[in-house]
């Protein structure tokens, strides 16, 4: 029954500095009913374990040679079918960005910053990433200021709140020559 | 197009409502109107509304039309709006103003000065009015904080209709002895739904964002700020019971349930935004934020004293006493503290946000010299601890001394704000290719999302 069971091997990422939850949660919203999910991590996922109990899932833990984890979240019989993904990210979605888009090259974690050095991180993201490529940026709260600014550079963006109601997960989109030539 | 943008006005508002505050206490500091004249004598009206409507409601009109596009999220509805506004604030002050000098020289002038002041200043509330509302409008259900602004804006009318009433009554519009009650039954209402309601529920709802952004701490929309939001709207429905005539009596003691609701929102706002200052993870406080903290140590004891004031007998100081530390220790003190702040941020935002990444940038901290503006702040508030002294000793040789240093401070703390938005405090290399950005207005650039 492996084809029940989705694995994501999150030791890249995690190294890299980058924050997976919300992509982890992406992931488990679209399970389907029955599907697990494995997760290797670089340390024992503890906050994971009660966000997926809330939506139907026991989990075992096994310990890697190298301190690493090894984590299989398997669905509780009663687990029904995925809702709907809840994040606000249609709000924001610009009509063009319907399709899918590339996975993340960067992550961001602007959370815990003093103004304005989300924005001003996040654009010296952009700045040094090629056409294409997508910036993943966590933010405390919608970032106002920068949304415009990224709209009038052309590229972009889609966010939305996630699930734990607090933090704003901005995805953006490089694009080039499309901004004001400055 | 979500987000917002850099209000274009908000610093002519900002520069006009700094004059204001300048003159209205150097006439304080000459010994203009109260406590040289009575309370509610002409020239005593003249510094009252040069403070109230031209410093306080011009700056939280600049305020909340740059604040509440951010509190929601949303393009502001009209960009025409604002200017009008502005315009429509300023000339109906001055022939508000107008009116009160020459009341008191009986200037037949007067007869129509207040009334077409009265009637122009009610215009420029109400289109700010439909303008902020139209926005807030676009992003129901709203947070707690944007509704208590929200509530703010909904004390205006109350204000500016009770102001507009008395125009007509002190310019000779309406028979004289129904005037004179009006005018002793209803001042009262005016004072407290402009001071409370307007300018004190606004600055509510926009500090609980703004304090904890500056702070980083915890956003606050909880029940205790939903429960001030409550206590705020039941307070303005029970002033709105005390205006006689106005709807049917359906409460007793409408004001002593006004005073109750108000002391109570307040308490909660303060034992909330104490919460933000102990949460928030930057530990090393801005000037803005401690002294954002004076104001509002001056916000509790105006709200002790209120029911001291209100008991007190006939020839007490208390009230005007009162009005004073709400106007100058709590809003003022709060207004100056914000507005160096939100100047420093949004010059920096309008020179250096679209160079953002591409060059060297300076800090929003470069632009300030907190060093430089602490004294000024200092001595601002202690002159108005001592002007609260003085008013209450009625001793108005002293209370002029205070409001001459409080009008020093005031200049000084003007000056850092044009320092800083002429980009002085920036090196020369960091300076943005296009120079300092207008005085007056924000240079706009256009999105093509």
């Amino acid at each position: 029954m492996s084809a029940e069971i989705v694995s994501l091997d999150l030791r890249p990422v995690l190294r890299a500095g980058g924050e997976p939850i919300a992509d982890i949660m992406r992931v488990v919203s679209r399970l389907e009913p029955g599907q697990g999910l494995r997760l290797m991590t670089t340390f024992k996922p503890v906050p994971l374990f009660g966000l997926l109990d809330k939506k139907g899932f026991d989990h075992a833990e096994s310990q890697l040679a190298d301190g690493e984890w090894e984590v299989l979240f398997t669905p509780r019989p009663d687990r029904r079918a995925p809702a709907p993904v809840r994040t606000v990210a249609a709000e924001d979605a610009l009509a063009a960005s319907g399709a899918e888009w590339p996975a993340p090259t960067r992550f961001l974690d602007n959370r815990d910053l003093e103004q304005p050095e989300p924005m001003i991180r996040t654009l010296a993201a952009t700045e040094q990433m090629r056409p294409g490529e997508v910036l993943s940026v966590l933010l405390d709260r919608r970032p106002v200021f920068l949304l415009p600014e990224l709209d009038r550079r052309g590229h972009l963006w889609r966010g939305g709140l996630e699930d734990d109601g607090k933090t704003y997960r901005l995805s953006v989109l490089i694009r080039e020559g499309r901004g004001e030539t400055q | 197009m979500p987000g917002a943008s850099v209000a274009r006005w908000s610093m002519s508002y900002f520069a006009a409502a700094l004059a204001c505050l300048l003159a209205g206490l150097a006439l304080m500091a000459a010994g203009f109107g109260y406590p040289s004249q009575p309370a509610q004598a002409p020239d005593t009206l003249v510094v009252v509304h040069l403070v109230a409507l031209g410093w306080l409601s011009a700056l939280m009109l600049g305020a909340l039309t740059q604040f509440v596009p951010v509190l929601v999220s949303q393009k502001l509805y009209s960009d025409r709006a604002p200017p009008i506004v502005l315009a429509c604030h300023f000339l109906g002050l001055a022939g508000l103003l107008g009116g009160f000098v020459g009341l008191g020289r009986s200037w037949r002038s007067s007869v129509f000065l207040l009334p077409a002041g009265g009637l122009l200043l009610s215009l420029g509330f109400a289109l700010a009015i439909l303008n902020l509302g139209a926005t807030l409008a676009r992003n129901r259900p709203l947070a707690a904080p944007a509704r208590i602004v929200a509530a703010g804006l909904a004390s205006l009318p109350i204000v500016f209709g009770l102001g507009v009433v008395f125009t007509l009554a002190l310019g000779g519009w309406a028979p004289g002895a129904g005037a004179a009650r009006l005018l002793a039954d209803d001042l009262s209402i005016h004072a407290a739904a402009g001071l409370g309601g307007w300018l004190t529920l606004t600055a509510f709802g926009v500090s609980y964002r703004l304090l904890a952004m500056f702070m980083l701490a915890p956003d606050a929309g909880g029940r205790l700020t939903e429960a001030v939001f409550w206590l705020g709207a039941g307070a303005l429905i029970m002033l709105l019971q005390a205006v006689p005539g106005a709807s049917p009596r359906l409460i007793l003691a409408p004001r002593v349930l006004a005073v109750v609701f108000g002391s109570a929102a307040v308490a909660i706002y303060l034992w909330e935004v104490a919460g933000l200052f102990r949460q928030r993870k930057r530990r090393k406080l801005e000037l803005n934020s401690k002294m954002s903290a004076v104001a509002l140590a001056w916000l509790a004891v105006a709200a002790i004293a209120l029911p001291a004031s209100l008991a007190a007998e006939a020839p007490s100081p208390a009230p005007e006493t009162l009005l004073f530390i709400a106007a100058f220790g709590w809003l003022t003190g709060l207004g100056l503290a914000m507005l160096y702040k939100i100047v420093a941020f949004l010059t920096w935002l309008e020179c250096y946000g679209h160079w953002l990444g591409k060059r060297r940038t300076p800090r929003v901290q470069d632009l300030v010299r907190e060093e430089r503006a602490l004294p000024w702040f200092v001595l601002y508030h202690v002159a108005v601890l001592c002007g609260a002294a003085a008013l209450m000793l009625q001793w108005g040789v002293a209370f002029r001394f205070a409001s001459l240093a409080m009008l020093c401070a005031a200049a000084a703390i003007g000056l850092e704000v044009l320092r800083i938005r002429r980009l002085a405090a920036v090196p020369a290399e960091l300076a943005p290719p296009e120079g300092p950005p207008p005085l007056l207005f924000s240079r706009l650039r256009p999105t093509n999302a």
